[in-house]
């Protein structure tokens, strides 16, 4: 491996060193830090004039650090007249952007935590706890949910907040409390989606924006800044769009899970052929039915739904088709109107706002093994929910299978709160806190710097790796 | 509907400095929500119709934490507005970041500061306003117009209102601050002395020597950017031991990292001053603000109405 340098980004050293053995080489010299103003720091410690130069940054923890630093990186490698420069991203960062939670007016989901919890029992506390309590202006702040539209726009001191409100009498004033310690964070947060709550502050509600509310698109952006910072050649692992590869004027060599995943299926889960792939969502049919495909075994599908009015007859018998099964009927429907803000709304919602969420099966599980299959999760709401309904349709046994574990939040307090028997996740992003929250027993990590590091060898030799795609590793 | 009117949208960084501006400028900021994901990813939401519009995004290089939280920020927003067919897109950064990573000083070393540069320009900027840039040749990073604005007028205004300015010396900490601090000392008609300092890494400062008479002078000190203070704490120190009767700190951007705050509340500091290009958390009797939100907010004005922005270089508005 003449010409060839390896740079790891701070974001996931371990897979970095697993790549590099896999190669056979060492990782490169580099210092990664920041300045005292928090500015990202590097310096790299070897040359790498007319090298090959593959930098590993994932998208996972601080994203923006880490993607702030992976810029710099490539920038740093360019400048320093490398041949070329890849960047190998396990997890693409902002591919999942358009994914926020909406209301069913299309508005974004900035809910007010719920006092009760419907459907999952573990009270999601709003984000990650020591996040939550530096966010004084974060809308979860408000944790007594009243009615009272006074108080919640009280609470909400944040002024580009206060430019969403429709304009009111009510003056918020005391913005004094803003930077009172530098270790707050000023950033608030989208709170983290509750599915049973499509109830929105003053902020967003479609009746007062006069203006159909967008959620900009970062894909393009992510894409133009990495061509811009060098990046020749992008490396990455399913991502949640393929479209994503054609916003890059570059070539981005996108591996698949899926080898491994089929590996993994055939030789540790028993009496597999007896089993049945899940997708959890009807956006990743086609990929859980393309592995349900390889391994010969049947497939089926949950859909969520929402709609504007009750259905006029059962909704589970009138809507669910494929295998057939009933969907049982208790916890899946859940009705809720929005919240009034004052009485006018009241006045609309009690007669019009009414949505009903339903969460169907389509196909055959009962008394079998499942295997849900996803290429990301985060808040782990749709996989939980996934679960809880396949248990209740008779699964006996429930797996899930995901590419890239993110478990933001609440997430891994809900997981081991679920249905869950056991996930298996990739280490395309660090799952030593999975793991070790888990236990053991419930998680098994799949390796796949055997599959990043073959796609290295085969790049920098100039050889195919479509080879790659379809073989276990 | 009229349109090419000015929109004002603020990033998190600095909401105040934006609200200020808002009010100078006799308008309210464009409804936009910036958040965060719980997985850390930002999330941008644009609350108003924008099309067509003169689009002004407030966004300072601010906070140890969220640097770079507050640059994807603005690179996003940049972008949602490019993508929501605004007609001009101005970043308005008082405070550049990375404007010390300006050059490759050891081999390989990151030019970070050209790279922020070209990531705005892919965002679709179109134009920036900043203020007293580390290095002005920053401006020559950009292929789009960047008017670097100076601080100098609001703080001669403060200095020949606020201090005991007959009796002064200005004092520049180092010999790279020479010229911004002549500068000032001609403007005031007054006498100049330098202090050299000799670095050993970056943020430290081994041994200062002054250079010029400061004995029972009261002394203005004169920078771009306070970070940690360490400079300023020592070169205060020197200028006591050399019978300075007092020392007034007056930097445009007070970024006040790490310890600065431990190491000002120990130091013998006359006044701290600086202005709000950043938000300044220090809780310190000696503290001061200098308003700058007019210069910018004239500035926003005048770019929008294509009128002359130079006069601003001059006169304090």
């Amino acid at each position: 491996m003449n010409n060839i340098v390896v740079f790891g980004g701070s974001s996931h050293p371990t897979l970095v060193n697993k790549i590099c053995a896999n190669l056979g080489i060492k990782s490169s010299q580099i210092k990664l830090g920041k300045f005292s103003n928090g500015e990202t720091s590097i310096s790299i410690g070897e040359s790498v004039r007319e090298k090959d130069v593959y930098v590993i940054q994932s998208g996972c923890g601080h994203v923006n650090d880490n993607f702030m630093e992976l810029l710099i990186l490539l920038n740093a490698c360019k400048t320093a007249s490398a041949s070329r420069v890849t960047a190998v991203m396990p997890y693409f960062c902002y591919s999942r952007q358009p994914d926020i939670p909406y209301t069913a007016k299309g508005a974004p989901l900035i809910s007010k935590p719920k006092e009760s919890y419907t459907f999952e029992s573990v009270p999601g506390t709003p984000v990650s706890s020591t996040v939550t309590t530096q966010k004084p202006r974060s809308p979860s702040d408000k944790v007594n949910a009243n009615n009272n539209a006074n108080s919640i726009m009280e609470n909400m001191r944040s002024p580009k907040l206060q430019a969403l409100e429709q304009p009111s009498p009510i003056r918020i004033s005391d913005s004094g409390d803003l930077h009172k310690s530098p270790s707050m964070s000023r950033i608030p947060m989208v709170p983290e989606r509750k599915e049973n709550s499509s109830e929105l502050g003053p902020l967003f509600n479609a009746n007062n924006a006069g203006y159909k509310l967008w959620v900009a698109q970062a894909g393009t952006l992510i894409a133009n800044l990495l061509t811009t910072a060098g990046a020749d050649h992008v490396i990455t692992m399913d991502l949640h769009d393929s479209q994503f590869q054609g916003f890059f004027d570059i070539p981005v060599d996108n591996l698949y899970c899926k080898p491994i995943a089929h590996n993994y299926i055939q030789y540790n889960i028993p009496n597999y052929q007896e089993a049945v792939i899940v997708s959890p969502d009807a956006g990743g049919a086609k990929r859980a039915a393309s592995l349900a495909d390889a391994l010969e075994i049947s497939f089926a599908l949950i859909h969520k739904e929402k709609r504007s009015q009750l259905p006029k007859g059962p909704p589970d018998a009138s809507l669910t088709s494929g295998g057939g099964a009933a969907v049982s009927k208790k916890p899946l429907i859940s009705t809720m109107s929005s919240l009034a803000l004052n009485s006018q709304d009241m006045k609309n919602s009690s007669s019009s706002s009414k949505y009903v969420q339903t969460t169907m099966l389509v196909g055959d599980v009962r008394n079998k093994t499942c295997i849900m299959v996803d290429d990301l999760v985060d808040t782990s709401y749709t996989i939980t929910r996934a679960a809880k309904l396949l248990k209740d349709q008779g699964a006996t046994k429930v797996y899930a299978l995901i590419t890239h574990g993110v478990f933001s939040g609440d997430a891994l307090n809900r997981v081991s709160q679920s249905a869950i028997d056991k996930i298996i996740v990739t280490n395309t992003v660090p799952q030593e806190n999975t793991v070790k929250f888990l236990g053991k027993d419930r998680v098994h990590v799949l390796d796949v710097s055997g599959i990043f590091g073959e796609s290295i060898r085969r790049i920098h030799n100039g050889e195919s790796i479509s080879m790659l795609f379809e073989h276990g590793w | 509907m009229a349109s090419n009117s000015i929109k004002l949208l603020s990033g998190n960084s600095h909401p105040e400095l934006a609200e200020k501006i808002a009010e100078l400028l006799g308008l309210s900021l464009s409804k936009i929500g910036v958040y965060q994901y719980s997985n850390k990813e930002t999330s941008v939401t644009i609350g108003e119709s924008i099309r067509d519009e003169d689009c002004y995004i407030i966004q300072t290089g601010s906070g140890q934490q969220e640097i770079n939280d507050f640059l994807m920020e603005l690179l996003i927003m940049i972008h949602a507005c490019k993508t929501a067919s605004a007609r001009r897109i101005t970043a308005v950064i008082p405070n550049f970041p990375y404007a010390r990573q300006d050059k490759k000083d050891k081999s390989r070393a990151p030019i970070t500061a050209k790279l922020i540069a070209n990531l705005l320009e892919t965002a679709g900027c179109d134009h920036v306003i900043t203020m007293d840039l580390h290095a002005s040749q920053i401006q020559g990073f950009f292929h789009i117009p960047v008017d670097n604005l100076y601080a100098e007028p609001s703080v001669l205004n403060y200095i020949r209102t606020k201090t005991d300015f007959q009796n002064a010396i200005l004092v520049s900490p180092d010999a790279g601050g020479a010229k911004r601090v002549a500068s000032i000392a001609d403007k005031l008609d007054l006498n100049f002395a330098l202090i050299h300092k000799e670095r050993q890494k970056a943020n430290e400062v081994s041994r200062m020597v002054l250079v010029g008479d400061v004995k029972g002078k009261s002394c203005l000190l004169v920078d771009d950017m306070a970070d940690t203070c360490g400079t300023l704490v020592m070169a205060s120190d020197t200028l006591f031991e050399n019978g300075a009767k007092e020392v007034i700190a007056v930097v445009t951007h007070g970024i006040f990292s790490g310890s600065a705050k431990e190491k000002l509340g120990k130091s013998k500091l006359s006044r701290m001053v600086c202005t709000n290009t950043l938000p300044v958390d220090l809780q310190l009797d000696i503290y001061d603000e200098i308003d700058i939100s007019p210069t910018l907010a004239e500035a926003i004005r005048r770019l929008h109405n294509g009128e002359s922005v130079s006069y601003l270089f001059t006169h304090a508005v």
